[in-house]
């Protein structure tokens, strides 16, 4: 680059007058925490995730304060139902018994008796030409000859019975009815009859009082509408509200998730600097013991330690999975700070602060151990999910929590039963799950970055 | 990586944009890649369809493994099925569940006893004739009290069985005798209405001694420590993943039998499993629950119904350490629990009728069934009345809460599903826990018969077409009486039924029976069961019966074209 012409004098030379501005620094000082906070900040990702995490454990320790529905409390009216369903209910007359004789009709058509309710669908039909007995299907679909009628609802025993009257699994719905003539050796015959039914969801008014939808039997006069309890991600098979499921169960995943990873890396931590800072002999022999522990089967152990704790069936495993989890897991952790302890030993200033008459505490705690922090709080991050995840496995099939408490992987091995029906009860836990996980292992990412000390000098 | 400012958000959006569609192409790649590999390596993995008309064989799936196959030992459902293709007894059953002859070729009944003259061609599986010496082999060893068979009580009519059974006298006073080898002498203790349908049962089949002692009590445990009397015999028996049964060349019958090999290459409980076996045309005929109905049903198949002649109830434990011993917290719970919500919300599978006793609703009487000549009362759900029987009880019993109850349970997603309504059910109406034992079949007996539960969820299908195969299950010496219920009133109206031959006088008997089994709330009747099922459109002629071996597929076949 070409450069002026320049020509030098003395005064250019004289030095500058001495003024405050040289002293000031231009840049705040940075401990090392502000600087790790400041690039964990900038760092989208790390901050959507912490944000997760947050709102995550508000989820699960605030929101049964807000969201007051008892997990355990089953509706059998309003089991399945996927979010956003149609909750109103009209208020009827108990169901009286029903006799039918002689109420059916002579001409072969199928019909109705009374109302077709969520209470019951009673039917009535004409003789059908060569029927010894009847048989009755209900299906999705309206029936057509050659094609299958549905499932069988009942097969009744005589001539003469042409009545029957559907109690099974009624919800508001279209079912289209078909009764098949059978004859003396229990073969359908070709004559059918069939009537599409729509259903009306109805409640009883002692019934609506006992859920809470009224308070009085006597405001409910027949006719009225009510609307049943409210269950903004649906219910479960059941009937139970799975958003009360999933906070309850969010307790019990984050408990252990949190519980265990910060027990065993405390150990961990204690353990591998132990052997990393005494060396020799005595860090050898910690280290087998550690390869020992790891050679360890977390699944045997499990099932050994609820055996040990005397839980019997029917009990919670939350106990010995914890207990399990931090026995086992620590040497990771232990192996991880001893290495790094072992490098920091040899390192320039870590001399330097012993020539300069430092105790061993004093290194451990000036020196050694903010410098590992790094190390362990990413482990922490990382073991988290694993925890998360190791719950919900074992609670899957059957090793964690006994019913009816829920947790998150024992509600996805209840809502994969119905999956292709149901989608919604296995899609909320399981959602739960994954969200969870990621946004712990992209926490645990962001940090790594931001308490890496070596970054430090690279903006 | 370091990120400033918000261009760098786009970045790691599409960043995780990409690395997700990476990893959902690596994995759909691996399964293509998995599918092709299975698809060029070996036969093991290659589909076989569910019927195969040249092969005359057929494939289905196992719901579960029998615990073990000696005729001798045997009480459950699963090896009631394998045993009634693979052995026979001195009767069996015809298509329309009428009895006729088996290995024995005809038979005369007196008051005094039976005799049996049998086939001269009835062959085991390995050659030898059946002859009257098995039948008295097998029954000496069921009734023997060192073998400890569950079933040793169904053998009773015969002339000192209940007495060699206590120990009271020697095994070899059993009062049968081959008078030559094929005629087979039966003395009865006392005249006996139905021996008939007696012989067909399970325990009823012949065991051949030289053979049995070969298997060093091994007997039943696998397929080759088995010799078969039926139409078909095990060819491979993997425990825990696979059975197949092949036609018995020796069979006397040979020539009825149309099918050359029933493969069970599946043993699963899982109802979506099996559905989708079925589905993929892996199995030829399969069970439908709850969820999977609604599949059958938008997949237009055709859905048949049949009820298995089985009733199930929770079973309470009688035994003197536990609380359920007492009558009133037995009616606590029994007002508290509600079968019909059970059957038409919590199971809601058609066919199941809500259960009200102990006795099913087919069982003929003596003009009409025996529920409608003698109705059993009603007792409907009630939570004030639970609630006070409740204080009763705890009264009684000196506590202040009662501890929690043991509920055990199989481990079949219905039967976890059923148990938690009745947790949060007793929970809700009566603050009683109770703690759920889910047990694999094979669990779930042993713990039955060491008493360790509260209640149990138990059924009973009967095992001959007499109202006595239910009326005697709670007899204090009958050893599937798993609560250990006794009552010498009930055990006095068994001997009844078991010794009369006038109708009328029987069925006042298991009317009386009914009566004490509800008054005494020996048990909560849930329900009767009632099974809906898919065949596949080829396979013809499977039997399916409440009596003896369901499905029968003894004489299935395959329809060609």
């Amino acid at each position: 680059m070409p450069s002026p012409h320049m020509t030098l004098s003395a005064d250019d030379l004289a030095p500058l007058p001495r003024t405050e501005a040289a002293n000031t620094l231009v840049r705040p000082s940075l401990s090392y925490w502000e600087d790790a906070w400041r690039r964990l900040r900038s760092n989208p990702r790390a901050i959507v995730s912490l944000g997760i995490v947050v709102s995550l454990l508000l989820f699960a320790l605030v929101g049964p304060l807000v969201w007051r529905v008892d997990p355990a409390q089953q509706d059998v009216d309003q089991i399945s139902q996927p979010p956003g369903a149609d909750r109103s209910a009209t208020v009827a007359a108990p169901l009286a018994p029903w006799r039918p004789d002689g109420r059916a009709p002579d001409a072969p058509v199928l019909a109705l008796d009374g109302a077709a309710t969520t209470q019951a669908v009673r039917l009535v039909w004409g003789p059908l030409p060569g029927a010894e007995r009847y048989r009755v299907y209900r299906n999705l679909y309206p029936a057509e000859r050659g094609q299958a009628f549905g499932m069988p609802l009942a097969e009744l025993s005589g001539q003469e019975v042409r009545a029957f009257e559907d109690r099974l699994d009624l919800r508001p719905q279209t079912w289209h009815y078909t009764v098949v003539g059978l004859d003396a050796r229990g073969n359908a015959l070709p004559d059918f009859v069939t009537l599409p039914v729509t259903l009306a969801r109805v409640i009883t008014a002692a019934d609506a009082v006992a859920r809470g939808m009224a308070d009085r039997e006597q405001d409910l006069p027949p006719g009225t509408v009510v609307k049943f309890a409210l269950h903004p991600l649906g219910t479960d098979y059941l009937g139970r509200d799975l958003l009360a499921r999933l906070m309850h169960g969010a307790q019990v995943s984050l408990f252990i998730g949190l519980c265990a990873p910060l027990l065993y890396i405390l150990i961990g931590v204690v353990y591998g600097s132990l052997a990393g800072f005494v060396g020799g002999r005595v860090d050898q022999l910690l280290m087998r013991i550690a390869d020992f522990v790891v050679a360890l089967p977390f699944l045997l152990f499990m099932i050994l330690f609820k055996i040990a704790f005397g839980i019997g069936p029917g009990e919670s495993g939350i106990m010995p999975m914890l207990v399990a989890l931090v026995l086992l897991s620590w040497p990771a952790s232990s192996r991880l700070v001893r290495g790094q302890i072992l490098q920091m030993r040899e390192e320039g200033y870590v001399g330097a602060a012993r020539l300069l008459g430092a105790s061993s505490p004093y290194l451990i705690a000036r020196h050694m151990l903010p410098n590992t922090l790094g190390v362990i709080i990413v482990t922490l991050t990382f073991a988290v999910p694993s925890a998360i995840f190791t719950e919900a496995f074992l609670s899957f099939i059957g090793m964690g929590v006994a019913p009816p408490t829920p947790s998150w992987g024992s509600m996805c091995n209840e809502g994969i039963k119905s999956m292709l029906e149901h989608p919604h009860e296995i899609i909320f836990p399981a959602l739960f799950i994954s969200v969870t996980v990621l946004a712990f292992n992209l926490l645990g990412d962001g940090l790594r970055d931001a308490l890496d000390a070596r970054m430090r000098s690279r903006e | 990586m370091t990120s400033s400012g918000t261009s760098l958000d786009r970045a790691a959006l599409k960043q995780i944009g990409l690395l997700g569609a990476g990893a959902i192409a690596a994995i759909a790649g691996l399964m293509y890649l998995l599918a092709w590999a299975a698809d060029s390596t070996g036969t093991g993995s290659a589909v076989k369809p569910a019927v195969d008309p040249t092969g005359r064989t057929i494939t289905l799936l196992l719901r579960e493994e029998p615990p073990q196959l000696n005729t001798t030992l045997a009480t459950d459902q699963v090896s009631s099925f394998v045993l009634g293709h693979v052995m026979q007894g001195l009767l069996r059953y015809d298509i329309d569940g009428r009895l006729e002859a088996g290995i024995a070729e005809r038979w005369t009944i007196t008051e005094t006893g039976a005799t049996f003259y049998l086939r001269a061609d009835a062959r085991w599986s390995n050659g030898s004739p059946i002859t009257a010496h098995d039948f008295v082999f097998a029954w000496r060893t069921a009734v023997d009290p060192a073998s400890a068979s569950q079933y040793a009580f169904i053998l009773f009519p015969i002339r000192h069985a209940e007495a060699i059974n206590s120990g009271a006298r020697a095994v070899t006073e059993l009062g049968v005798r081959a008078a030559d080898d094929l005629t087979l002498e039966v003395d009865f203790e006392r005249p006996i209405a139905h021996f008939e349908k007696l012989v067909a049962y399970t325990t009823y089949y012949p065991v051949n001694e030289a053979f049995y002692r070969s298997t060093n009590g091994r007997y039943g445990a696998d397929y080759d420590t088995l010799l078969y009397s039926g139409p078909f015999m095990l060819t491979r028996w993997v425990h825990g993943a696979q059975l197949r049964m092949e036609k018995n060349p020796h069979y006397w019958d040979r020539e009825s039998v149309r099918l050359d090999v029933i493969d069970f290459p599946y043993l699963t409980e899982d109802p979506s499993t099996q559905v989708n076996l079925f589905k993929d045309g892996r199995i030829a005929m399969t069970g439908l629950s709850e969820q999977s109905l609604e599949e059958a049903l938008k997949q237009r198949w055709h859905i048949n119904r049949f009820m298995d002649g089985s009733v199930f109830y929770t079973e309470f434990n009688h035994r003197p350490d536990r609380v359920t011993r007492n009558r009133n917290l037995r009616l606590a719970i029994a007002h508290a629990l509600d079968a019909d919500e059970l059957v038409n919300k919590v199971i809601k599978i058609p066919g199941f009728l809500t259960g009200r006793s102990l006795f099913p609703s087919w069982l003929q009487g003596v003009d009409r069934t025996l529920r409608e000549e003698y109705p059993v009362p009603q007792r409907t759900p009630d939570t004030a009345q639970a609630r006070a029987y409740l204080a009763l009880a705890l009264d009684e019993l000196g506590l202040d809460q009662l501890p929690p109850l043991m509920l055990l349970t199989g481990d079949t997603p219905l039967s976890a599903r059923q148990a938690e309504y009745y947790q949060a059910r007793l929970k809700s109406e009566l603050n009683v826990d109770i703690r759920i034992d889910k047990q694999t079949f094979k669990q779930r007996l042993a713990k039955m018969t060491s008493g360790d539960f509260d209640l149990v969820a138990a059924g009973w299908g009967p095992d001959f077409n007499d109202p006595l195969t239910f009326g005697d299950l709670f007899a204090s010496w009958n050893l599937n009486n798993r609560g250990r219920y006794a009552n010498p009133e009930l055990d006095r109206q068994v001997r009844i039924a078991q010794a009369s031959l006038d109708p009328a006088e029987r069925m006042a008997a298991f009317g009386a029976i009914q009566q004490i089994i509800h008054d005494d709330v020996v048990i909560f009747p849930e329900f009767e069961r009632g099974l809906v099922y898919v065949l596949h459109p080829a396979l013809k002629g499977v039997v399916r019966r409440a009596v003896g071996a369901d499905p029968d597929l003894t004489r299935a076949y395959i329809e060609e074209g």
